[in-house]
């Protein structure tokens, strides 16, 4: 069974851009467009590898990884954080909240496809 | 590996267009109130948003140059940076020079001409006075993944020695060592691994969420030390890793699981894998909308549009054949159709307000342009209507408001002196009318100049010298075509440069435009449009064998014409409809129909704005959904037709243009000031 | 119930259903590994095991390791693809 990956950034290329990435590798993709979005998106179904963005309205990516870090059933799920090259602090910000992961933007579709399959195969 | 991304781009170019929207929208507002932090969030996040996409794709040029304008965003954030209007105006120009990056190199997938070029270098240098002063220039340029690189130039297959130490929050971290080891297998081939499980602590003091495993992985790959160590990036902080390149395979521990195994090679072997499936989340985008090709759309609504034809036919038959379970049958599908229709069309509704806001930075560009304080209020933003005519009503606005800036509102000295405030206004306001939708330009200026028009109008032989006009009849003969000309440098002038354009731009969208002024307190212009292009209510009404449709919500009210005010009317050309004068067309007459009337006329009192007139017919035929169909050229000198339609029983039907009948109308009693009712004059 | 535990006679039976991961070892370790001291037998049926990582690789790793120091005889009844995938994966001799 393809494992889900939920995508959650408000830019909807970028969204599209990883789901087709990971689409193409074999990963089944739920997209959300912030915190929020992403929250409720996990209940319901199993999601087994988290990508997010830091900065988005409604909820940041940080909050974001705080409150899944706080469900039972997503607490060890691996998060990948999308960083910046500016945000240096973000990123150490996102691992101390739980996110060890990460991809700097921007990225190619490949470097995207290595750092979730060295968390969880298709 | 090769991955379309096509559509993806077109995405992109749509979001960085809103983003873009956002952008602006936010330094304006930024710009009134310099302390609003989600303005600057928005604006920040706009930036980031759009850089972070168009490297997605491999636009350096765009990543290159935002990444600048992110930086100054950055600093702005973080209060390094102060809002003044100077910072404003760059970066309102830096989000022009980014829709034009989007607009050239996404769209397109050309380079920047020369001299958007050197408007960016000149961007650049007034950016990087609030960069950060141990800034270098960035080039935006970005580092390939190293291992795709190294795996291409050393295609050498060595064989690796790869030793694992897994700290104690790896599990709880969400990350799997097993994955690692799976990735490590997408490198090369593993030949070997040892699983190392002595660290695991006595039970008393062991955590099953803890983990102390270790393994020894001997993998024969092309990959670089650099690439394996890239593997362990994301456990590096709490795990030891040793990558060595060995040349055989070293010793060999004791594995757990041996046994394991090899029970199991005896043993069942069931592959039951009994999780739910997952339940299909639709894929939604931006919350619960859906982007929808407007072409489809479009496609969707001619196809409704053909259905309510056929619907109609169907109900049309049915009615002649005496069936009542049949009847009953399509009066439900007629009413679904009607349903469908009314969802379809809401589906191209978009509200007027995006096109509204897009002018906050036209006015704030051209006030300053002239030196003017202009401000600008918008209301019923939420007011919709349809996608085609929210696209093409823009230009007119813009030259209103254009005009109402240029020429309209007063310089501050000449306001103050004319006992005003200051600052001039300017207002937008939008809302529903009687089946159509009204857009209003209203400005506090100082009104237009009724004696310079009518001297001019007359000059141009566009009045009867002797007619009597009211102030608005006057006013909205600049609208006519061949008022204005160069020569025409007045205070005036800007008001007429163009307007015959306006007019007729707002009269292929099947609207009307007018205008109010009073001297020295301001102009109105009322821009009148219907809802939706595709399909009208109509009411179709007979002549001879033929049929006509009028829109329905123009329709006043049916009146039977007897002998008496029939023989009364032809002589005088109008009605006394309860004491009021009503104009009449007589339509049989109109469109030169021969034979001679039928022994029964009806009277259909049409209005538009605030025009009323009879149309005499000889039928009144009843309601009908009526989906308009272009005229052919051949009928586009045909006055008084908008278009055309069929019926349901295939025949095909004129759809009359009444404000065109209208102000044929207003327009021969005009010239004749003796005829006893004088409507305005709305030029045509 | 993700674990069910049956004692007949000399036997301990043991059987996971679910996973075997982060997710699930802690409750697991809870139910069974108070139950297996002085067991003769511990049979671990596998076969419902839907997914399994490593922390079910440790799990099963302790298990052996308490098995063998308390002279239990252990054996594995049936084991899921996952489970055989995943001790595929950490257990490969050189060859």
């Amino acid at each position: 069974m393809a494992k889900n990956v939920l995508v959650v950034d408000d830019s909807s290329s970028v969204r599209q851009v990883v789901g087709i990435a990971l689409k193409s590798a074999g990963y089944d993709v739920i997209e959300a467009c912030d915190g929020k979005d992403a929250l409720g998106k996990l209940t319901g179904q199993k999601v087994h590898l988290i990508i997010s963005d830091v900065n988005m309205p409604n909820m940041d990516g940080i909050t974001f990884v705080k409150e899944v870090k706080k469900l039972a059933s997503y607490k060890f799920t691996p998060i990948i954080m999308l960083t910046t090259e500016s945000q240096e602090s973000k990123k150490a910000e996102g691992q101390a909240a739980g996110a060890k992961a990460w991809v700097v933007k921007p990225f190619q579709p490949a470097q995207m496809l290595a750092a979730v399959s060295k968390l969880i195969l298709p | 590996m090769s991955i379309n991304l096509d559509q993806a781009l077109q995405t992109f170019i749509v979001e960085a267009h809103e983003l873009l929207q956002v952008m602006e929208q936010s330094l304006l507002q930024l710009e009134t109130e310099p302390a609003d932090q989600d303005a600057i969030g928005a604006i920040f996040r706009a930036a980031h948003t759009i850089k972070g996409s168009a490297g997605l794709f491999g636009l350096n040029p765009v990543v290159s140059f935002t990444h600048i304008v992110e930086d100054v965003l950055d600093r702005l954030r973080d209060g390094s940076v102060a809002v003044d209007s100077r910072l404003i105006a760059v970066l309102l120009k830096c989000g022009d020079h980014m829709l034009e990056l989007i607009n050239v190199v996404a769209s397109r997938g050309e380079p920047l001409q020369p001299a958007a070029l050197e408007r960016e270098a000149a961007l650049r240098e007034a950016l990087s006075t609030y960069q950060a002063p141990h800034h270098t220039p960035d080039t935006g340029a970005q580092h390939t993944e190293a291992g795709a690189a190294d795996r291409a130039n050393a295609p050498a297959e060595v064989l690796w020695h790869i030793s694992l130490r897994f700290g104690v929050d790896v599990f709880r971290n969400g990350m799997d060592p097993l994955s690692f080891l799976r990735y490590l297998e997408t490198l090369g081939q593993i030949t070997q691994v040892t699983t190392l499980t002595d660290s695991i602590p006595a039970l008393d003091s062991w955590d099953p969420e803890s983990c102390y495993l270790g393994f020894e992985i001997e993998l024969r790959s092309t990959a670089s030390h650099a690439t394996l160590n890239e593997v362990f990036d994301f456990v590096r902080d709490d795990c030891d890793v040793h990558i060595d390149a060995i040349d055989e395979a070293s010793d060999s521990a004791v594995s757990i699981g041996s046994e394991l195994v090899a029970q199991a090679e005896q043993g069942p072997l069931t592959a039951s894998v009994q999780r739910l499936p997952a339940a299909s989340e639709p894929k939604t985008r931006d919350g619960n909308y859906v982007r929808v090709n407007a072409d489809k759309l479009d496609e969707l609504i001619n196809l409704v549009g053909e259905l309510v034809i056929a619907s109609a036919g169907a109900s049309l038959l049915a009615r002649s054949c005496n069936n009542d379970p049949l009847q009953e049958a399509t009066s439900t599908v007629s009413g679904l159709v009607e349903e469908i229709l009314d969802g379809a069309l809401h589906l191209r509704m978009i509200p007027i307000g995006d096109t509204f806001n897009r002018f906050r930075r036209v006015v704030r560009d051209i006030s300053q342009e002239l030196g003017k304080d202009i401000e600008l209020t918008i209301s019923g933003a939420e007011t919709e209507l349809d996608k085609t005519v929210v696209e093409k009503i823009g230009d007119p606005l813009m030259h209103l408001l254009r005009n109402a800036m240029d020429h309209g509102i007063e310089s501050a000295d000449a306001r103050r002196a004319a006992g005003k405030a200051g600052k001039g206004h300017l207002s937008l306001n939008a809302y529903h009318d009687s089946g159509s939708i009204v857009i209003e330009i209203a400005d506090d200026g100082n009104g237009l100049n009724r004696e310079r028009i009518l001297e001019k109008a007359q000059e141009r032989g566009l009045v009867a010298s002797g007619a009597v006009l009211s102030d608005q009849e006057i006013y909205n003969l600049i609208f006519e075509p061949g008022f204005s000309t160069a020569e025409a440098v007045t205070n005036l002038s800007g008001r007429g440069v163009g307007m015959d354009v306006v007019k007729r731009n707002i009269t292929l969208l099947r609207g009307t435009v007018d205008l109010d002024s009073r001297p020295g307190q301001g102009t109105v212009v009322r821009i009148r449009l219907p809802l939706t292009l595709a399909i009208i209510n109509g009411f179709l009404v007979g002549i001879d064998t033929s049929t006509y449709v009028i829109p329905l919500d123009m329709v006043q009210e049916c009146i039977e014409l007897d002998e008496h005010q029939r023989q009364s009317s032809r002589e005088k050309g109008y009605l006394d409809l309860r004491g009021e004068v009503l104009p009449l067309v007589d339509l049989r007459e109109h469109f030169s129909h021969e034979g001679s009337a039928g022994r029964r006329q009806n009277v259909v009192v049409v209005r538009y704005a605030e025009h009323k007139a009879g149309l005499v017919v000889d039928d009144l035929l009843g309601e009908f959904q009526t989906v308009i169909k272009p005229l052919g050229k051949l009928f586009g000198a045909l006055r008084g037709i908008s278009g055309s339609t069929i019926l349901g029983s295939g025949a095909v039907a004129l759809i009359l243009d009444v404000p065109a009948l209208l102000n044929q109308i207003v327009q021969l009693e005009a010239r004749t000031p003796q005829a006893p009712y004088s409507p305005t004059v709305v030029a045509r | 119930m993700p674990i069910t535990i049956e004692t007949l006679d000399d036997s301990t039976c043991v059987s996971i259903d679910g996973e075997l991961t982060i997710y699930t070892v802690a409750e697991l370790a809870g139910e069974l590994l108070p139950r297996m001291s002085g067991a003769p037998r511990l049979m671990l049926d596998l076969s419902q095991v839907t997914e399994m990582d490593g922390a079910g690789l440790q799990l099963l790793a302790v298990i052996q390791r308490e098995a063998d120091s308390a002279g239990t005889a252990l054996s594995v009844t049936g084991q899921s693809v996952a489970v055989t995938q995943a001790l595929e994966l950490c257990r490969k001799a050189a060859s």
